[in-house]
């Protein structure tokens, strides 16, 4: 039968078996690679990429920690865009939702914009924010906040009509409805919203970074690519995913600690 | 239908391995009549656009399994595979092509795994380079502590830091910033307030200096004639596998060949075109200035006086010593400069010289 539950032993097992299969694919692939050519950097092996994690986190001529250089102003660009995308998209989502002119007014333009990637309009928008952190920042707003703030959007149109109608008739204002039921009753499809859009603004931002910056995830990637060390690049890259894979954890976490009413785990 | 992992493991097992032993069948596929496969990774550059040039004009066929006029010649067959350059460096360094369009300065990088071999210098870049600036800033003194923004680790910072060395400049005193030269030139097309200063190459080099008429160059790759030159590298056990010495001859034949179709007045109009033609959207008469600024090699004398003159192991000296103060290697490649030496990089004149008494 489909959709059967599994033992948690079944699962635990099945999980670690495909990472076990993509570690073991990595040491054939690069196995393969020096076969071919014993002095070959493109697919380290494990011995060269231990080295390539030496070089980032010790010190350079200059005295700086490369990944922590990077991860601190990637980290901080990734959090003050989301940041931004996250209020600017409740506060959008949810006056569209509750006032139909808002929901005339911006629907069309959010849509359009949805579909616009913000890599490809880099040139716009760097007219518009200049450099730094402005253009980092409003970067990933562009990218990931129609997106959000439709998703919000979508959740309040889909707030059932008869507990607004027993709020009312209980006596409650209108920014009461909003706050202590409305807002509830969305939090969680933003937290959720949020995890999944993660992903993406962490493309944009290393776009923007390749293009614009002197540190940054990004901007080590892609000067190390041309000198290809790919020694440093990959453990950048399992940094990048160690990254996600917390975040996502975390979310998660905040998911149920704030919402306990949620639905979904 | 009921399936536990106990069926599910050895199938995917039994996959992956018919999967990986299709994979090695499928390179090692070569019939005996069949000439040689070898490939050349190529980027839009003007000196390297010729070998697109040379498909168009069919001296080599781009498709595997096709072959041309100087294929047919030398017997060989070419796969010519266009990239972006940085893909070009990687492609090249994984040993995925058998020689790639790549400058002096990018090709030591992958040298130190993939010993390699300069077979063709196309072009040097001779004015393609420069450093441009508003026209409030009239000397280099008024750069320092100012923000030079170029991409790091390239013939862009290469450019500014040598010409610092020749203007008495300290480069302590100088701030070069990352940034890509598309973005860079925007910018200061743009007229960004924080961009007063930027390194970029060709076509950016002309596209800014005809957007904006009150920014100049301030210093260029004139003043460092054949430091930067734009080449054919090829890796060293392509070289020694049969017919590679003829891939490398192939290639060398249809870069004169084409260069030949430019020299001639007849043709010369539309080979420029051609070459241009994905370059950037600049007039024919622009394109003229491209090439001017980026000195082609363009007859076999050029060529092998570079290869084979005095200046270059100055020249090659100054380049590593760039390299490994900007933290590009992680060791000291080795430089040879005859077709014996033991070396991670090798100048070699060789092939020119056998296409040469072909010619």
């Amino acid at each position: 039968m489909i959709r059967k539950a599994i033992s948690k032993k079944t699962r635990f097992s099945l999980g670690f078996f495909s990472v076990l299969a993509l570690l073991l694919g990595y040491t054939l692939l690069s196995d393969y690679q020096h076969r071919r050519n014993p002095k070959d950097t493109v697919i380290p092996n494990w011995g060269q990429l231990g080295e390539g994690v030496q070089k980032i986190v010790t010190p350079d001529r200059f005295g700086e920690r490369w990944l922590l250089v990077d991860a601190q102003a990637t980290g901080l660009r990734l959090f003050l865009g989301m940041t931004l995308a996250v209020a600017l998209s409740l506060l959008i989502g949810i006056h569209m939702g509750c006032f139909p002119k808002f929901e005339a007014l911006l629907y069309p333009s959010l849509s359009l914009l949805a579909k616009i990637p913000p890599t490809a309009a880099m040139a716009v928008l760097f007219v518009i924010a200049g450099r730094g952190y402005a253009l980092h920042i409003t970067v990933i707003t562009f990218g990931v906040l129609p997106t959000m703030a439709m998703a919000v959007y979508l959740a309040v149109k889909s707030f059932p009509d008869e507990l607004q109608f027993k709020a009312y008739t209980l006596g409650a204002s209108h920014s009461e409805v909003v706050w202590t039921l409305l807002f509830r009753f969305v939090l969680p499809k933003l937290i959720e919203t949020t995890r999944l859009t993660i992903g993406p603004a962490i493309v944009f931002l290393i776009a923007s970074e390749v293009a614009f910056e002197s540190s940054g995830f990004g901007y080590r990637i892609r000067l190390q690519y041309k000198l290809v060390a790919m020694d440093v690049i990959y453990p950048y890259l399992a940094v990048l995913a160690g990254f996600g894979f917390l975040i996502d954890h975390l979310l998660r976490r905040l998911e149920r600690r704030l919402c306990p009413w949620s639905q979904h785990r | 239908m009921k399936s536990s992992p106990a069926t599910v493991l050895p199938s995917l097992i039994a996959t992956l391995a018919v999967l990986a032993l299709g994979g090695c069948t499928g390179t090692e596929e070569t019939s005996e009549e069949a000439p040689p496969v070898f490939s050349l990774a190529w980027s839009e550059y003007p000196s390297w656009s010729v070998f697109g040039v040379a498909h168009i004009q069919e001296l080599i066929d781009k498709d595997q399994g096709k072959l041309s006029a100087i294929e047919k010649k030398w017997n060989v067959d070419i796969e010519l595979q266009e990239a972006d350059y940085e893909t070009c460096i990687m492609l090249y360094g994984a040993s995925e092509v058998d020689a790639a369009c790549l400058t002096n300065m990018d090709a030591l990088s992958p040298s130190l795994s993939v010993p390699s071999v300069m077979i063709l210098p196309t072009s040097t870049s001779d004015g393609a380079d420069a450093c441009i600036v508003v026209d409030s800033i009239t000397n280099v003194t008024q750069l320092r502590g100012k923000e030079v923004h170029g991409l790091e680790k390239t013939v862009s910072e290469y450019c500014f830091v040598r010409n610092l060395e020749l203007l008495g400049e300290q480069e302590s005193d100088h701030r070069f910033v990352n940034m890509d030269p598309a973005n860079a030139a925007v910018a200061l097309q743009l007229k960004e307030p924080t961009v007063e200063a930027i390194v970029v190459w060709n076509p950016f080099v002309m596209q800014t200096l005809d957007k904006r008429s009150d920014v100049k160059v301030l210093f260029d790759s004139t003043s460092i004639p054949n430091e930067i030159i734009d080449a054919v590298i090829m890796s060293q056990s392509s070289l020694d596998k049969p017919g590679g010495e003829n891939f490398a001859c192939a290639l060398i034949d249809a870069f004169y060949a084409v260069n030949r179709s430019m020299a001639d007045p007849a043709t010369a109009d539309e080979t420029l075109a051609d070459i241009g033609a994905k370059f950037a959207s600049l007039e024919l008469e622009d394109m003229k200035t491209v090439v001017k600024q980026t000195k082609f090699f363009s007859d076999p004398e050029q060529g092998k006086g570079l290869l084979t003159g005095s200046e270059l192991p100055e020249i090659m000296k100054k380049v590593v010593a760039f390299c490994m103060n900007h933290d590009m290697v992680d060791r000291e490649p080795k430089i040879g400069y005859d077709s014996q030496a033991e070396a991670d990089l090798r100048f070699d004149a060789t092939y020119i010289e056998k296409v040469q008494t072909d010619l």
